[in-house]
Order: structure tokens, then C-alpha cells, then sequence
């Protein structure tokens, strides 16, 4: 016979979701800062109230070091008073099936029969191509390959620091069926002004409804790209396939083929 | 002063259309659908980016939300029905797309707050200001998004509202001077009738560079003006009147070309948002004697003025609306923060 649990067991509560530690809904956290006061127990004191501050109950210093003479580095831990309904949460999505490399080889030769061409770049200001080279290149990024491996794809990556301009002739030369921008490091939201200024030359050019005009970078979200004119923004841990995939079931959608 | 009254004689598709993000497009838009409520019109409400969302998606600061009256027809994706606190009722799926789901065009049966998304691409615009306004809106208002400004053009709105404020610099003259810019290229200079007018309207819709020599059209073997100023240098003689553009108007389309043929050349373009020349440079351009002649232009119905800036400084609210009124004196300066 089993027997039978008679302790009062935590529920989760999804309105009302907080840190787990050693027990459900026990809102353990744990945060680590710096602060520019020198090493001591004042540090550590200071360290407690902001951490309250922060609403983290019976606040907990486990651990603090000097960093110079003048900076103490510590680590805290406490109880967070906070709580989150995550049933109420919506996150804009690209909505689209991803498909594997292969999968998108054997996409392209049954439904578009035709080599796509794909151009991108980091534009504007931007000299960082860590974002672009992690979409287009070969080798790729976290063992998810680029889309210069991918079959029946033409991928051009033009590199940094390449004027709008430039990337949207290359793309009409080319007869692009998708343009890729990629915003890595920027300061003071330039990144927003730059990108903006892709899609007023695209739509001056006439040239808009004829592509597929995707962002990417860390500071971009999907939600983002509505309000840019972009037909779809990818952040972070996204990879060539969900670029491809959306392309590709974008270009059929479109009948662009 | 019922400002709505008069653009809805006149006009059928008003674009608000932002300086910068954060000019205070939305709270135009309000102030207008506030009019037409006490007017009774039915209004078409739609974006070029997303609005009446409580927080802005890049600065994280607050943002007008949308309240809309009963009978708007109003735009709304498919991930942002469900957010809306109005009761909607759905008229039609319409086959654009958006980062936020398909578009729906829907009827506000009850009165509330509604997040509202349009197409991303203005050709799809066109074509869906024509379906809002056949199931029955009096007039269709579209609000723009950041800085985005081709919505302005001809062919997607009659007429514009040109929201301008603090945002833009924290020099009040900055301000007025930036925007009064921007209304001087909007009312550029028409290509008058005749052979030449003729000649560009007859071959432009080939979406080609081409010049006009000696009363013909000599097409260049070019696919784009962008970055062609060499070869447009080249192409440009004695016997070239005009030289039609039918793209973007940039730096690198007129930065090569020799100053002598500027003066001689007249260069026509569809209508004056094709123009991404800053201020300073297209001052610079036509002291050596650029000149710019559109197809059509832009009419700039109002303009409205926010002298309060996210970045936590402000200007003096009559000041500045005076400002921008005696920059341009023929065109109404609403504050509508006032209001």
C-alpha cells in the first residue's frame, strides 16, 4: 500500500510567481555588484540596505572582496518580496515552424525551385560582425552553421561599418530576395535612427514590398521590428535556421517565388 | 479651433508624421480622434509602426495610450487583439502581415483602449486606407512610427500633420529651424506643365535614372541613383535640361557631379520624400546651385508642437508654439499639450 503524504505541500501559483531556492515560493535570490566605497564592514552594511532596497528580504552579504582600494565587489543573498503573474505575460513572436538546414534545402527545391539570394551586413556606425558573421557565415555560431552552408541559398555578407546605401545597391544588383541588418554594439538608440533610415530609402526606392527586410542584434525583439518597419526582428540565441526558415516561409507566403 | 472639421473636407487620408520619435505623433492622434468624437465622424484609425501601448519599447518611459469611440474602424494584428480593452468586433482578416501576426480590420462596438498596428509596407497602406474607408470611415488617420517620414508621400496620404518637439535638440531654434526645414522640402518647387513634364511622367514609371536631352528621355544603365553621382557627372552635357530620380535623393546621388552642370541641371523627382539630404549639406548644395523640382508634393495641413522632452528638460509652451508659428507662417501651429 503507498503510503500516503500527509505534509502541506507549496502550490505553484502562476499568478503569483517568485524565486525558488531550497523550497517552493521561498524567493531566494541571489545578486552580485559592485559599489565605490572601500572594503569593510560599512561596505558590507551598505551592500544590505541596497539590497533591501532592491526588495530582497533578510538580506544576506556571503561575500565581498576588495577590487581596488576604493571598490568592493559582493555577493548577496535574500528573499524576494516580488512576485510575477506570468499568465498575464505576452511575448511577440516570429511565428514560424523552424526547419534544420537540410529541412530548408529540401523547402527551397520543392516550393521555390530557385536559388535564393540573401544579403546582410552590420550597418550604420556598427563595426561589430560578430552578429551577422553568426547568421551568414559558414562555420556559424554555436554549432548551428551558417547560411553560406545552407543548399540553394546565396548568401553575401558584406561585413561592418556598411552605409545603407551601399547594402540596399548591392541588394537591387543582386536582385535580393532578402536583406539582413544586423545592430550589434550602438550608443545612445543611433541603432533605431539607422535602421529606420534602411526601410525610408527601401520604401523611397521602391524597393520594399520586393524584399524581406529582417534586424537582428541583442538590443532587437521582434515587437521592435513592427515599430521599425522590419517584417521581423531576431534577439538573442537565435540562429541561421530560425532566419532561414522565416525567409523562405515568407518568401512562399508572398508569393515571391 | 475645430481643426478635423476642416481637413475632413478636403482630405481623406491624414498621415501624422514624427520629426523624431517621441515628438508627440500619438498625442496628435488623440487630439483628433478626441475632435472627430465631438464632431460624429467615424474615424479610420491605423499605424505604420504600433501605438497605445502603456510603455515605450525603447526608452521605457510612458506612452499615450489610445482610446477609441464606438464605429471606429481600426487596425489590430492578431497578437494584439487580445490586449485590447475595447470590445472589438472582427470585420475582416486582411492578407498583411506583421511582426505582431496577421492584421485584422475590426469595428470598435465598445467603446475603450485599443493597441493599434498597420502594415509595415506603404504600397500594403494604400490599399488598406482604400478598404477602411469603403467600409465606411469618414477619414482615415494614420500614425507614423519613430522618425519613419514615407508615409508622407503623395500617393499614401492627402495631406500630413507634422509633429515636431522638444526631443529634437535642447535649442528652442534648433527645433523650430529643423522642422521648418523639413516643411520647405515638403513644398518644393512643382515641375511646371509642358514638354518636359511630359517627356519625365511618360518614361518614369520604368523606375529608371534617366536624363532629358535636347526634349528626349536618354536612359542610364544604372539600376539605382545610389552611389551613381559619377556616372550621372558623365551623363550630364550641355544639351541635359533635367535628370529624373526616381529613388532615394542622397548625398552620394549628387556629390560627384561637377558644380558647373549643377547649375544648368534641373533634378526632378517623384515628390520630396525621396530626399535623405541633411539640412546643412542641402544648404551647401544649393548655394552651388542644386535644384530640385518634384512631380507632386506634400501638403502639410498642420503642425503640432510638444515642448516637453523624455530627456527631462522643456521649453515655455506659448514660446515655443510663437516660434514655430512665425517659421512658418501659413501653415497652423497647434500645442497640443495644451488642449
Amino acid at each position: 500500500m503507498a503510503a500516503e503524504c500527509n505534509t502541506a505541500v507549496a502550490q505553484i501559483d502562476l499568478t503569483k510567481v517568485k524565486p525558488y531556492g531550497d523550497t517552493l515560493n521561498d524567493g531566494m535570490t541571489e545578486v552580485a555588484f559592485t559599489l565605490p566605497v572601500p572594503y569593510g564592514d560599512e561596505a558590507n552594511e551598505a551592500a544590505k540596505i541596497l539590497a533591501k532596497k532592491m526588495g530582497l528580504d533578510e538580506p544576506n552579504v556571503v561575500y565581498s572582496k576588495a577590487m581596488t582600494k576604493e571598490y568592493t565587489f559582493f555577493v548577496v543573498y535574500g528573499k524576494c518580496q516580488h512576485t510575477v503573474d506570468y499568465t498575464t505575460i505576452k511575448v511577440a513572436k516570429v511565428d514560424v515552424d523552424v526547419m534544420d538546414r537540410l529541412e530548408c534545402a529540401e523547402y527551397i527545391k520543392e516550393n521555390i525551385k530557385r536559388p535564393v539570394v540573401i544579403v546582410g551586413a552590420s550597418t550604420g556606425t556598427d563595426a561589430h560582425t560578430v552578429g551577422i558573421d553568426a547568421i551568414m557565415n559558414m562555420k556559424g555560431f554555436h554549432g548551428h552553421f551558417g547560411l553560406e552552408r545552407y543548399e540553394g541559398i546565396e548568401a553575401y555578407n558584406y561585413g561592418s561599418q556598411v552605409p545603407n546605401e551601399d547594402l540596399i545597391a548591392h541588394a537591387k544588383e543582386l536582385k535580393a530576395d532578402a536583406i539582413l541588418v544586423s545592430q550589434t554594439v550602438t550608443q545612445k538608440d543611433i541603432h533605431i535612427q539607422n535602421l529606420t533610415n534602411m526601410v525610408e530609402l527601401l520604401e523611397a526606392e521602391g524597393m520594399r514590398d520586393k524584399v524581406i527586410l529582417v534586424c537582428g542584434g541583442p538590443r532587437i525583439s521582434h515587437e521592435l521590428a513592427q515599430e521599425l518597419g522590419y517584417d521581423a526582428g531576431f534577439g538573442q540565441h537565435k540562429y541561421a535556421e530560425d532566419v532561414a526558415s522565416f525567409v523562405l516561409t515568407e518568401i512562399v507566403k508572398r508569393n515571391m517565388i | 479651433m475645430c481643426l478635423l472639421q476642416k481637413l475632413s473636407e478636403n482630405y481623406k487620408r491624414i498621415s501624422i508624421v514624427g520629426m523624431a520619435k517621441n515628438a508627440g505623433k500619438t498625442t496628435a492622434l488623440n487630439y483628433l480622434i478626441e475632435e472627430a468624437m465631438d464632431e460624429g465622424l467615424t474615424l479610420g484609425v491605423t499605424s505604420t509602426g504600433r501605438d497605445g501601448e502603456g510603455t515605450d519599447i525603447v526608452t521605457g518611459t510612458d506612452k499615450p495610450r489610445i482610446f477609441l469611440d464606438t464605429d471606429t474602424i481600426v487596425s489590430v494584428p492578431k497578437q494584439l487583439y487580445a490586449l485590447a480593452d475595447a470590445g472589438l468586433e472582427i470585420l475582416r482578416m486582411t492578407e498583411y502581415g506583421t511582426a505582431l501576426g496577421q492584421l485584422m480590420l475590426c469595428r470598435v462596438a465598445d467603446a475603450g483602449y485599443v493597441q493599434v498596428a498597420g502594415p509595415v509596407i506603404n504600397a500594403q497602406h494604400i490599399q488598406m486606407c482604400e478598404e477602411m474607408l469603403a467600409l465606411g470611415a469618414d477619414l482615415v488617420l494614420i500614425d507614423g512610427a519613430i522618425d519613419r517620414k514615407s508615409i508622407a508621400a503623395p500617393d499614401i496620404s492627402d495631406a500630413i500633420i507634422l509633429s515636431t518637439g522638444a526631443v529634437l535638440s535642447r535649442k528652442l531654434n534648433k527645433v523650430v529651424e529643423e522642422t521648418a526645414h523639413t516643411v520647405e522640402l515638403y513644398s518644393l518647387p512643382i515641375l511646371e506643365e509642358g514638354m518636359e513634364r511630359r517627356i519625365i511622367e511618360e518614361h518614369a514609371d520604368s523606375d529608371r535614372v534617366f536624363t532629358v536631352r535636347d526634349g528626349e528621355a536618354v536612359q542610364l544603365n544604372i539600376t539605382t541613383g545610389l552611389g551613381s553621382g559619377k556616372l550621372l557627372d558623365n551623363a550630364i552635357d550641355d544639351k541635359v535640361t533635367h535628370v529624373f530620380v526616381p529613388g532615394a535623393f542622397t548625398q552620394s546621388v549628387v556629390a560627384d557631379i561637377d558644380r558647373r552642370k549643377l547649375k544648368t541641371t534641373t533634378f526632378v523627382l517623384r515628390d520630396p520624400t525621396k530626399i535623405f539630404i541633411d539640412k546643412a549639406t542641402w544648404g551647401k548644395m544649393r548655394k552651388y546651385g542644386l535644384r530640385v523640382e518634384v512631380l507632386e508634393n506634400i501638403t502639410v495641413a498642420a503642425i503640432t508642437v510638444n515642448p516637453t522632452s523624455p530627456a527631462g528638460y522643456s521649453f515655455d509652451h506659448g514660446e515655443m508654439a510663437d516660434a514655430m508659428q512665425k517659421a512658418v507662417p501659413n501653415i497652423p501651429v497647434i500645442d497640443v499639450m495644451m488642449g
